[in-house]
């Protein structure tokens, strides 16, 4: 049986699986800190997919211990790449999370479909344009005031 | 040479002394910034008199490719360079709030710019790149009003998931041939990335850097950061950092992946970007908004142009971009005071007649209408794609001029409006002297290089030969015939 195979294969997989959940989450989730924590999860499966590019089957650890250098070693070249990469992701997602507690605290909601419709009312606002109105939009309802009104005349 | 460093170097330690020198003296603090980039791009020039016909390699740290990082200077690459520290310079900002932080993004913004444009490898590319997309978020959210903080969130987003394409995509190229280094995988390409991993890996990076090019499915960002932003800072990202990703694009399309089904999908892309932003702009009621979805039209005329095989396709890429990178920014400069709804420009020649001519010569250059570049461009673009032959190519050629009419005739109704008496109405305020004075001076260069067509033409025509040629490159980079990376 060919462990070595089926390991790297799981690790493939693995990295796979976190990129698609990533995708699916900043595609189809509505609460702005779960696509947040989203970004997170795709840019761990990126890292992973990087990394597995330096296995090799029964290899050591790129590092010299005491002047024994192994005879095969793993790639390090990824192993710098995904530092870096890593250390990219926390800082971007630090400057997300900045950006979420100032949409929290003008805006007072999280969900992302009532953030857009928002913002594109400020932006016409801002712009001294109309609100864009679709003209399949519901009739606007009346007061029960109103109605009770006339039949009590 | 190695002097081309100092492009990067300089603006990025002038960006992190900046609030150091301000505690000392304001004024040194106000004055730092503009010198820098005069400087880088003094010295930019000066290299560019010095290049001459030959590419020139830097090699960072004297380390030997392809393990060290190289800086690949031929003239396409020069001249974005220069284009950037130009531009950051001629668009810096002078509100008084926040002075501090919008002056050091833009210097880093530069440094970011300049490396994107000359480095030669891949992962370098990548680091700059989120360099430049972490500084735009800061310079986008600058209005501190909530819908810039909702289109910068939404912006992140869009951007963060395209750059971990973009770490996926470089992952598979990795994998697969086992180097970083632009002028290694140019080599050994025709045998590692001519099969499904390298279209993917294509695919991958292609819409992860188009998000900053503002490539069809992903530029769901641009009206809103465009209509929220300050207008310079939409200037910049429109007329600059849209273009160091397209050229981004173009390296890895010419040097590495040459299969045709590549820029079969960079053409589709282009075709859905110049339908859907044309009809976009021709649609939109505010004056930022319209120039965004133009920008976005332009932009994919560029993504059909490069996608044309070989050199042509490269020079009549070129051409468009050279020429949107000059009108779009006067533009913009020009809607500093002119934001906002369309109706209220009615009148507006007359509180400034010199703004209104210098928006009707950069409309009639943007449309194509002779004898202004604009139209030596989409010409090239036309007659390149004519001779294609293919079916695809010929619906790119019936877009584009679907395209040019629409621009014709949102730009010329917004034109025709600035002379149109009413008196009941006020008049739009005018935009300001500074930026009147910078519009012209874009638009001064571009009616002078009306004159000067033919030399301009031909330079860009030798640039272009000399960024599609493969083998030019790899020779240049390493002389020395190299093995292939240990797999």
């Amino acid at each position: 049986m060919d462990i070595n195979l089926d390991i790297s294969l799981m690790i493939y997989i693995a990295a796979g699986g976190l990129i698609l959940a990533g995708s699916a989450g900043i595609v189809l989730s509505t609460h702005l800190l779960r696509i947040i924590f989203a970004i997170a999860l795709l840019e761990a499966g990126a890292n992973l997919l990087l990394l597995l590019a330096s296995y090799r089957d029964g290899t050591a650890v790129p590092i010299i211990v005491d002047d024994h250098i192994p005879a095969v070693m793993a790639d390090p070249v990824p192993q710098a790449l995904v530092l870096t990469s890593i250390v990219i992701g926390v800082g971007v997602l630090a400057l997300a999370l900045g950006l979420v507690i100032r949409v929290q605290r003008t805006y007072g909601t999280l969900d992302i479909r009532e953030l857009r419709e928002r913002m594109a009312e400020d932006i016409a606002d801002d712009a001294g344009i109309g609100r864009p109105v679709s003209s399949h939009a519901p009739l606007p309802v009346q007061a029960p005031g109103v109605v009770g009104a006339d039949a009590n005349e | 040479m190695n002097n081309l460093l100092l492009l990067i170097a300089l603006p990025l330690i002038t960006a992190f002394l900046l609030p150091i020198i301000d505690r000392f003296s304001p004024l040194l603090a106000r004055l730092a910034g503009p010198l820098v980039l005069l400087a880088t791009s003094a010295i930019g020039i000066w290299n560019w008199t010095l290049l001459g016909e030959q590419a020139v390699v830097i090699q960072i740290g004297g380390f030997l490719p392809p393990l060290g990082i190289v800086f690949y200077v031929d003239r396409m690459a020069l001249m974005f360079a220069i284009a950037v520290s130009a531009g950051t310079l001629l668009l810096w900002p002078d509100g008084a709030k926040d002075r501090l932080r919008q002056s050091t993004l833009s210097l880093i913004l530069a440094a970011a710019g300049s490396g994107l444009a000359l480095s030669g490898d891949l992962f370098n590319i990548y680091v700059f790149y989120e360099l430049t997309a972490v500084v735009s978020y800061g310079l986008v959210v600058s209005k501190s009003n909530p819908s810039a903080f909702a289109a910068t969130i939404r912006y992140l987003i869009i951007s963060a998931f395209g750059a971990a394409l973009v770490l996926c995509g470089i992952a598979l190229v990795y994998q697969a041939t086992g180097t970083l280094n632009l002028a290694q995988l140019a080599q050994l390409a025709p045998e590692k990335l001519d099969n499904p991993q390298g279209l993917v890996a294509f695919i991958l990076m292609l819409i992860g850097f188009g998000v900053k090019a503002e490539l069809f499915p992903v530029n769901t960002w641009v009206p809103e950061v465009y209509a929220t932003a300050p207008t310079r800072v939409s200037a910049l990202l429109a007329g600059v950092v849209s273009k160091l990703a397209l050229i981004v694009i173009v390296r890895l399309l010419v040097l590495v992946f040459h299969q045709p089904e590549a820029q079969t999908v960079m053409l589709v892309l282009g075709i859905l970007g110049v339908a859907t932003g044309e009809l976009a702009a021709w649609r939109a009621r505010d004056f930022n908004r319209m120039l965004a979805y133009s920008s976005i039209g332009q932009l994919g005329i560029m993504f059909i142009a490069f996608s044309i095989p070989g050199q042509a396709g490269v020079f009549a890429g070129l051409a468009v971009a050279l020429h949107h990178l000059i009108v779009k920014p006067a533009m913009f400069l020009l809607a500093e005071r002119w934001n906002g709804s369309l109706a209220n420009l009615a009148g507006a020649a007359r509180s400034s007649p010199i703004a209104a001519v210098l928006f009707i010569v950069l409309s009639l250059s943007l449309v194509g209408v002779p004898p202004f570049p604009g139209f030596w461009a989409k010409l090239l673009v036309l007659v390149n794609l004519a001779e294609q032959a293919q079916p695809l190519y010929y619906l790119a050629g019936v877009v584009i001029l679907a395209g040019a009419t629409l621009e014709a005739s949102y730009l010329f109704r917004v034109a025709s409006s600035f002379y149109h008496v009413d008196k009941q109405q006020p008049l739009p305020s005018a935009p300001r002297t500074r930026d009147i004075m910078l519009a012209s001076a874009l638009t001064a260069g571009l009616v002078a290089s009306i004159f000067v067509m033919s030399p301009l033409a031909e330079q860009l025509e030798g640039m272009a030969a000399q960024s599609s040629d493969v083998d030019y490159y790899i020779q240049t980079v390493n002389p020395v015939v190299l093995t292939g990376g240990q797999r």
